[in-house]
């Protein structure tokens, strides 16, 4: 048994301590490629925080025109004051973003995802996204021999 | 109150004021006792819908973590809605749960609530019974959600049959709202409804 262990990438649970259901079943899922189904909806609640290493470096850029506000407090920003943009290129105080980023990992505006540090999350997405890939695919070849 | 909360919903309110939707009379914003952590909202039911005509009154919550976390928000007026207990009022609306993102604001939450009455989400209930009717019968759902903002929300169009069935169950001692449950659940069958309210 402890060779398959190894195998799988597993190992056995610690005296007293209890095992992670959640995370077992995600990776049964995703594992043996039951997931048709578990993909294609939506992850069942708010996706977790945003990387603390993406959060630490986001830029930070300094505001040069009038008539801007953060979406968050929507205080209006001052010309020179400095603020944080997201790779969208959304801008936000620093303070107001980051709280927002260490609740979930998307910009509050436009929904621009960053990455996150939880393992099954980030294997949801990458799931998610070869499912759309394949629909695509699956598309192309449709169209291609009925067209 | 947290006091990003609290300056948040000042500048909201005052730009809601502002908002050509107040001004065109579809969507009100009160606040409760002065405090920023209770407001009323207000949507008038869309065109072409059964609510249309009607006005819907919404219990408004701030968290102390608002914008981090939604508004609590369900509706006071009853309403006949797949996706709003037909009980307590409680809405099942993607934004008010996890797909919150604290850029939506106040005005655009009551728009929301205000598309979902133009655009029901029956596979996403929030009352089983209501999404029932629609999937199975929108022609007694219509009629239905038409009654009850006609009786809760003073919309235009009375169903002299429904009043007729609800006061026959009135002259037999019950109460008028939990008459009106009974007869919407059981589409309507006077019978089906008083064995339901008797067993
Ligand atoms: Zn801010
Ligand atoms: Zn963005």
């Amino acid at each position: 048994m402890a060779g398959y262990f190894e195998e799988m990438g597993w190992r056995e649970l610690e005296d007293g301590e209890q095992p992670d259901h959640l995370l077992h079943m995600a990776r049964f899922i995703f594992e043996f490629g039951f997931n048709e189904d578990f993909n294609a909806r939506e992850w069942p609640k708010l996706p977790p925080p945003a990387s603390q290493e993406t959060v630490k470096n986001l830029p930070e850029t300094t505001i040069e025109s009038d008539g801007k506000s953060c979406p968050i407090c929507l205080k209006k920003f001052n010309i020179g004051e400095k603020v944080t943009e997201m790779p969208c290129n959304h801008q936000y105080h620093t303070t107001c973003i980051s709280i927002w980023l260490n609740t979930t990992n998307s910009c509050p505006f436009c929904r621009y995802e960053l990455p996150t540090d939880d393992e099954v999350y980030e294997q949801f997405k990458r799931n998610k996204k070869r499912s759309e890939q394949k629909q695509e695919d699956l598309a192309v070849l449709h169209n291609s021999m009925f067209s | 109150m947290a006091n990003i909360a609290a300056k948040r919903i000042k500048r909201e309110f005052k730009e809601v004021m502002k908002s050509e939707e107040v001004a065109g009379g579809t969507i009100k914003l009160e606040l409760v006792h002065d405090s920023w952590t209770e407001l009323q909202g207000e949507i008038a039911g869309p065109p072409d819908t059964p609510y249309e005509g009607g006005t819907f009154l919404l219990e408004i919550k701030v968290p102390e973590t608002y914008p981090f976390n939604p508004p609590k928000i369900r509706f006071m007026t009853k309403i006949w809605h797949p996706n709003v207990s037909s009980v307590t009022g409680a809405i099942c609306l993607d934004i008010l749960k996890d797909q919150w993102a604290a850029a939506l604001t106040l005005r655009t939450v009551l728009l929301s609530i205000q598309a979902l009455l133009s655009a029901a989400e029956p596979n996403d209930p929030q009352d089983a019974v209501v999404a029932k009717q629609y999937r199975e019968d929108i022609q007694l759902f219509n009629l239905t959600a038409r009654h009850w903002t006609n009786v809760y929300a003073g919309g235009p169009t009375a169903i002299w049959e429904f009043n007729q069935k609800v006061q026959v169950l009135l002259d037999m001692g019950i109460d008028e709202d939990q008459a009106r449950v009974a007869l919407s659940t059981f589409d309507w069958e006077l019978e089906r409804a008083t064995e339901h309210l008797f067993s």
